[in-house]
């Protein structure tokens, strides 16, 4: 089995198993790190808060664990053990808080979700005494798709064509136009609101509206947009090109016909993660939207509602009700930033949150390709940079 | 490099007997290829226009404020700017503190997460673990900010008395103005705090972190990972010899672009701190300050001076923004798995 | 009993021909922001002209943020409690360039509201003299059972507690108001503490208030923000300045204040009416501040019902079409103030606030005019119903109201009646002060021993649990169920609340909601440091014998073994 045939694709070993010792000792280190913190903080120093007793049995029972281990096992097993168990123990704390932040939002919604009216009506008419089933988030909700419509109208074209341009028209000044972009990713979206605010606001004259917001978004959204699309246009194979210019293509051509469609779910990656950015951004909305209670769907005129300033306002509000309102606006958003990765999954053709089986196959045949030719080549540390894989841009 | 890879659309005929000299190779564009460069050059030279712009306004606006205030704009703790007493040193520590609680409690956990995927957790649970990650790096900071304000503020006062209690002697986690053996102690020295702003907001980051994470330690070469158990070592072992250091660019350039995040984050810290415009020092203690939540509380009600100063803070928030970024990308650029992040 | 208004409201306003805006008139969106301190009453009444078609916009973001939007253009109207061209800081807030008019909107009392409990007990009747309110706000009063707040409260034995001031963080006109006062009536101690926080002196009216970094303030944006912050279940010992409204909304107390004639009084409607009384109001028309208020007579009113604070807000209006203002914006921002300045202010008390007097709201009237585009206001202020209103033109309100009792007047023992939103809603009295089981000697000796901290509370006998039939009985009980802690002292009840049924037991109110509910009782947690017969040191040899005992045998046996295989 060690003497694996070249051409097949490395495939990486089952690593995982349990013994019962192993079980054994996680219990009783377990129990013991419980029980002597019990008793440390019964008798000795009472630790009032549960997150801090849970803070010092942790530290007990690794200790514990460590020591139990060290029985049966020498130091390297040892180490390996206690990394495990931490390393257990980090991921299932973060991942369970994060899981709880959604469920608590939820549950604290759940008052104000099953009613229909709460999808249907605006708050016009629902004033800071009345219940749940009076007035909804319906304005918020029609204002958040229209915002972001607008915003992805600007930045959708802009975005990929600059991309583009930075892919296909490399130079001088490309690389300029990347610096900045780079850099502007680095701007902080309230700086983007009040950027529009001073701007368009305050020296332009223009209301605070819908439209404003939608230019707030939009210069948050952009460079954010162009730095995660171009990373995924770099990544088609020159050879590809190369072939398609071969046959006598023009640019246009080459571009429309065989790197958007190579890069295509990797692009609705960015354009999607770049729309949750967007979606989900409070600051820039409240500095330059407005705030009503009322359905507007005119973007030009009037103060528009979005749904993370929607939530910003109902729970600033005393009323429970009000709160309950926040809460389940909030399970909205979340609800609607899930249905943009369904949607960029299907349009896409594979999820953009994880790359498919296929093209993950691909780079690591290409990834075992650049390091054989990286060893041939007396082995720098760098790897050609055409190799990268598809990058999930964050920044 | 794709200067090269134009193709020649005529190709003149090589006259038999002329000596071997290399051709001409000229590019005559079609009319179509002409207007599409034309269009990429301009989309290209609007978006820096745009970005450009934003950053000129910013600094023009900015320079009313920043000449009045001169170096003192650095030091000065106070933010009164229609008094002319303003400064960045309290905001821009608060800031700075708040990123830095986020940053220090968010690594370990996004970095045990990012381990735990890519090489402990079973194959079966593992892409649905990715994908629960990445939807998570998505969820809005509002809902980060309703979470910490409804729920967290109300329960970690407890812990925040016990470290202070039992920590007290480290000058951070001191409280003034508490006195652990007073029974009618106020919980409200404990609220508000750089502390729980910096939790919320680490809540906020990890994810993100730990996709990045993640995302290159699952690009560790099979080969020297297999190498590496092969010669005997322990799970552990391997990781520590071959995953971390493959992956160390991400980690860096993760932690770096969380904290990047970390410092521009307004809703989530506007919820839960009481500003002060002093350093404090004392992450415990109730009152902290931010540039994007003073931005987001003042202006609305700021003079046009008022306003200048406002976009001072903002820029020097946005300059020490940019260091990180580059800096990040720098590390990662020379890093063995590379500018992927 | 609100909800059940409104219909009631609502026949009103359709009988009342000619008062209210005729329902087939067109009218088009209006956009307003400004003072979260008459956000409540602003709420309300747009929500009521929503249903003749009137379309009102209102952002409370603070009152500076109000004017500044104006001024800016950026909204169509703006509400704030004080007018434009006052210095603020060393700079003068420069009135806008387009024309504008002030317009009373309602009136209103900053209120103390805190949240205090002693022994478990929630504090409802605190009173609180203005010197000790200047005192807790300028950081020279920092603990609740300061000698000064006792000579204020004969009647509560207030607990080693630190107050805990909250203030406003952004612009705000509930500041303004506040400093104004304490300019006015306590300007050395306001101008001490304003130098002490990096302000030039004398200070004089603020919007923003200034904190001294250090001295426990707390900051919290907006109304919402400061009520919400005082009524979260943990933040006990904290107090902030804040619209009557808002105490009533969040079912907290407010403290009531000593006025001129010594009397301690709480800002109901009938106080502020009587206070405003004294109010001066600006009657010349050609003055840009016509209708503005100035308010020292009300702080030295002599009427032992005024509540000192009292003030009235204001909406201010544009006079011209520019920066947007449209004649058809100007039809329904008239119709809308035709709206509030009748019939609106008949909800004014339910809400917290106090109905405009019947001189304001014909002057109110006359200013609609000049909005352009806005119908003469042809309203027939007979018919508004405004409780303020009488034949000859007096307040009646002012007039009714009641005076208070001598359990209010300055030395005498504290009236025990709950205040704010602390008092039980009228509807509810049954359920709350029901019983009466209570025996008043019981509690008076109780409150008599100032809670000496390491007894535990009894505050058994909560009204509502028929059963106990007496304080004297239930807190036996309680004390011996406090184990070795509380017996020694015995007495150490801490119901310091003094008199008999203060309406309800100790009130538990969710952390973030604000929401609250009665509980039987809730002891107050001492640190209880077991009654140490173990000392500490013999308890950690304890634990390290336990430790040693499981860990040595097999690391020995170990260590054995492996020198036998090395042998």
């Amino acid at each position: 089995m060690t003497t694996m045939a070249p051409a097949r694709t490395e495939v990486r070993r089952q690593l995982t198993g349990v013994r019962v010792s192993d079980l054994l000792n996680l219990c009783g280190a377990g129990a013991a790190a419980i029980a002597l913190t019990a008793l440390l903080s019964s008798q000795l120093a009472p630790i009032t808060s549960p997150l801090g007793f849970v803070a010092v049995a942790t530290a007990v029972f690794l200790a514990l664990y460590a020591l139990l281990v060290s029985l049966t096992e020498r130091g390297v097993a040892v180490r390996d053990r206690l990394v495990t168990v931490v390393v257990h123990g980090l991921a299932f704390t973060l991942l369970a808080v994060l899981v709880f932040i959604v469920v608590f939002t939820f549950a604290r919604g759940a008052s104000a979700l099953p009613h229909l009216n709460f999808f249907t009506d605006d708050m016009a008419m629902a004033g800071p005494l009345d219940p749940l089933d009076v007035g909804g988030i319906a304005h918020a909700i029609v204002g958040t798709l229209i915002q972001i419509s607008i915003a992805l109208a600007i930045t959708i074209p802009l975005g990929l064509l600059t991309a583009v341009f930075l892919s296909e028209m490399p130079g001088r000044f490309a690389r300029l136009v990347r610096t900045v972009v780079e850099a502007m990713t680095a701007l902080p979206s309230i700086v983007a609101g009040l950027f529009v605010y001073a701007t368009l606001i305050l020296a332009l004259g223009v209301p605070k509206s819908g439209l404003a917001a939608a230019t707030a978004i939009s210069i948050m959204m952009l460079p954010i947009m162009v730095r995660s699309s171009d990373v995924v246009l770099r990544l088609v194979p020159g050879t590809l090109k190369e072939a398609s210019y071969a046959l006598g293509a023009g640019q246009l051509r080459t571009v429309w016909q065989v790197v958007l469609p190579t890069t295509r779910s990797g692009l609705t990656t960015a354009v999607i993660l770049a729309t949750a950015r967007g979606i989900g951004e409070t600051s820039p909305v409240l500095l330059t939207s407005g705030f009503t209670a009322a359905m507007n769907t005119n973007p030009t005129q009037g103060p528009m509602v979005s749904l993370p300033l929607a939530i910003f306002q109902f729970v600033k509000s005393p009323e429970p009700t009000m709160v309950a309102r926040g809460f389940g606006t909030a399970a909205v958003l979340m609800l609607l930033v899930l249905t943009l990765f369904v949607v960029a999954r299907v349009v896409g053709g594979s999820n953009p949150l994880k790359k498919d089986a296929r093209r993950r196959a691909r780079e690591q045949q290409r990834r075992a390709r650049a390091d054989h030719r990286a060893r041939r080549a007396k082995r720098t540390s760098r790897p050609a940079r055409t190799d990268q894989p598809v990058p999930q841009e964050q920044s | 490099m794709s200067a090269t890879i134009e193709a020649p659309r005529t190709i003149p005929p090589a006259a038999p007997d002329e000596p071997d000299v290399p051709r001409r190779l000229g590019t005559r564009r079609s009319a179509s290829d002409k207007a599409f460069r034309a269009v990429l050059l301009t989309s290209g030279a609007a978006v820096l226009a745009i970005m450009g712009f934003v950053g000129a306004f910013l600094l023009l606006r900015a320079w009313d404020a920043l000449s009045q205030a001169g170096w003192s704009f650095l030091t000065t703790q106070a933010w009164e700017p229609d008094s002319g007493n303003f400064g960045i040193a309290a905001i821009l520590v608060g800031t700075i503190l708040i990123a830095t609680v986020a940053v220090v409690v968010a690594v370990p956990l996004a970095l045990g997460v990012a381990l735990y995927i890519s090489e402990y957790a079973p194959t079966r649970i593992k892409q649905s673990l990715v994908s629960i990650v990445d939807l998570m790096a998505a969820i809005p900071s509002v809902v980060f900010g309703l979470w910490g304000f409804f729920f967290l503020q109300g329960r970690i006062t407890d812990l925040a008395r016990w470290l202070s209690t039992t920590f007290g002697w480290f000058p951070p986690f001191q409280v003034p103005g508490s006195d652990p053996s007073d029974p009618l102690a106020t919980a409200t020295v404990y609220t508000s705090s750089t502390f729980i702003a910096g939790l919320v907001v680490a809540m906020m980051i990890a994810p993100v972190v730990a996709s990045i994470m993640r995302e290159v330690f699952t690009q560790a070469p099979v080969g020297e990972r297999e190498g590496a158990l092969a010669l005997g070592s322990t799970r552990w072992g391997m990781i520590r010899r071959v995953v971390l250091p493959y992956g160390k660019g991400g980690i860096i350039g993760g932690t770096m672009l969380g904290l990047g995040r970390a410092l521009g984050e307004t809703i989530a810290v506007y919820m839960i701190i009481s500003p002060v415009f002093a350093i404090q020092w004392h992450v415990l203690a109730n009152g902290g300050s931010s540039v994007s939540s003073l931005i987001a509380l003042r202006y609305g009600e700021s003079t046009p001076f008022g306003m200048s100063a406002l976009m001072a803070a903002g820029l020097a928030l946005f300059l020490m923004t940019l260091v990180i970024n580059f800096a990040a990308s720098s590390v990662v650029a020379r890093s063995r798995s590379g500018a992927s992040s | 009993m609100r909800r059940a208004l409104a219909p009631f409201i609502a026949a009103i306003l359709l009988l009342s021909a000619g008062a209210g805006p005729a329902a087939a008139d067109s009218f088009v969106p209006v956009n307003g922001a400004g003072s979260s301190w008459s956000s409540n009453a602003v709420d309300q009444w747009r929500r009521n002209v929503e249903q003749y078609g009137m379309r009102i916009n209102y952002a409370s973001t603070g009152s500076s943020d109000g004017r500044n939007q104006f001024k800016a253009g950026t909204v169509d109207f703006a509400i704030t409690e004080i007018p434009y061209g006052l210095k603020d800081g060393g700079v003068v807030d420069t009135p806008p360039s387009r024309g504008f008019v002030y317009m009373p909107i309602v009136a209103g009392g900053t209120a103390f509201m805190y949240n205090l409990s002693v022994g478990g007990k929630q504090v409802t009747n605190l009173r609180l003299s203005g010197d000790v309110v200047t005192g807790i706000f300028t950081g020279t009063i920092t603990s609740w059972d300061d000698p000064a707040i006792a000579k204020d409260n004969p009647g509560l034995a207030l607990p080693k507690r630190k107050i805990v001031p909250v203030v406003r963080s952004d612009g705000s006109g509930s500041t303004a108001q506040f400093t104004t006062w304490m300019a006015a009536r306590h300007g050395k101690a306001w101008d001490t503490y304003c130098a002490a926080a990096g302000r030039s002196t004398p200070c004089g009216v603020t919007s923003s208030y200034p904190t001294i970094p250090g001295k426990g303030f707390v900051a919290q944006p907006n109304s919402q923000g400061v009520a919400g912050y005082v009524a979260q279940r943990g933040n006990v010992g904290t107090i902030t300045y804040v619209e009557y409204s808002y105490a009533l909304k969040t079912g907290y107390p407010v403290a009531k204040v000593l006025n001129e004639a010594g009397y301690y009084v709480e800002p109901t409607a009938s106080n502020v009416a009587v206070g405003l009384l004294g109010a001066e109001i600006n009657t010349d028309e050609k003055s840009p501040k016509y209708l503005t208020q100035d308010l020292s007579g009300v702080y030295t009113n002599g009427d032992k019902r005024t509540y000192p604070l009292s003030s009235y807000s204001y909406i201010v209006v544009p006079t011209s079409t520019q920066n947007g203002f449209t004649a058809a914006k100007g039809h329904t921002l008239g119709a809308f103030a035709s709206y509030f300045l009748c019939e609106g202010q008949q909800q004014a008390e339910v809400l917290g606030y106090s109905p405009l007097p019947v001189n304001l709201v014909q002057a109110g009237l006359d200013q609609v005019g000049k909005i352009p585009g806005a119908d003469d206001a042809n309203v027939d202020i007979k018919k508004c119903n405004n409780p303020t209103f009488s034949a000859d033109g007096s307040n009646t309100l002012a007039k009714n109201a009641p005076q208070p009792s001598e359990c209010d007047k300055q030395g005498n023992d504290q009236c025990d009646k709950p205040t704010g939103g602390a008092a039980p809603p009228p509807g509810s009295k049954g359920d709350t002060t029901g019983g009466g089981t209570k025996t008043p000697t019981g509690t008076k000796t109780d409150g008599g021993t100032k809670g000496t901290g390491g007894g535990t509370t009894g505050t058994g006998g909560d009204p509502g649990t028929g059963g106990s039939t007496g304080d004297g009985t239930t807190q036996g009980t309680d004390g011996t169920t406090d184990g070795g802690t509380g017996t020694g002292t015995g007495t150490g009840t801490g119901v310091a609340v003094a008199g008999p049924s203060t309406g309800g037991g100790p009130v538990v109110c969710s952390d973030d909601t604000g929401q609250c509910t009665n509980v039987v009782s809730m002891p107050i947690e001492t640190e209880a440091r077991s009654s140490g017969s173990i000392s500490p040191l013999a308890v950690v040899a304890a634990c390290l014998l336990l430790v040693a005992l499981v860990v040595i045998p097999p690391l020995v046996s170990r260590g054995a073994q492996a020198r036998k295989v090395r042998r």
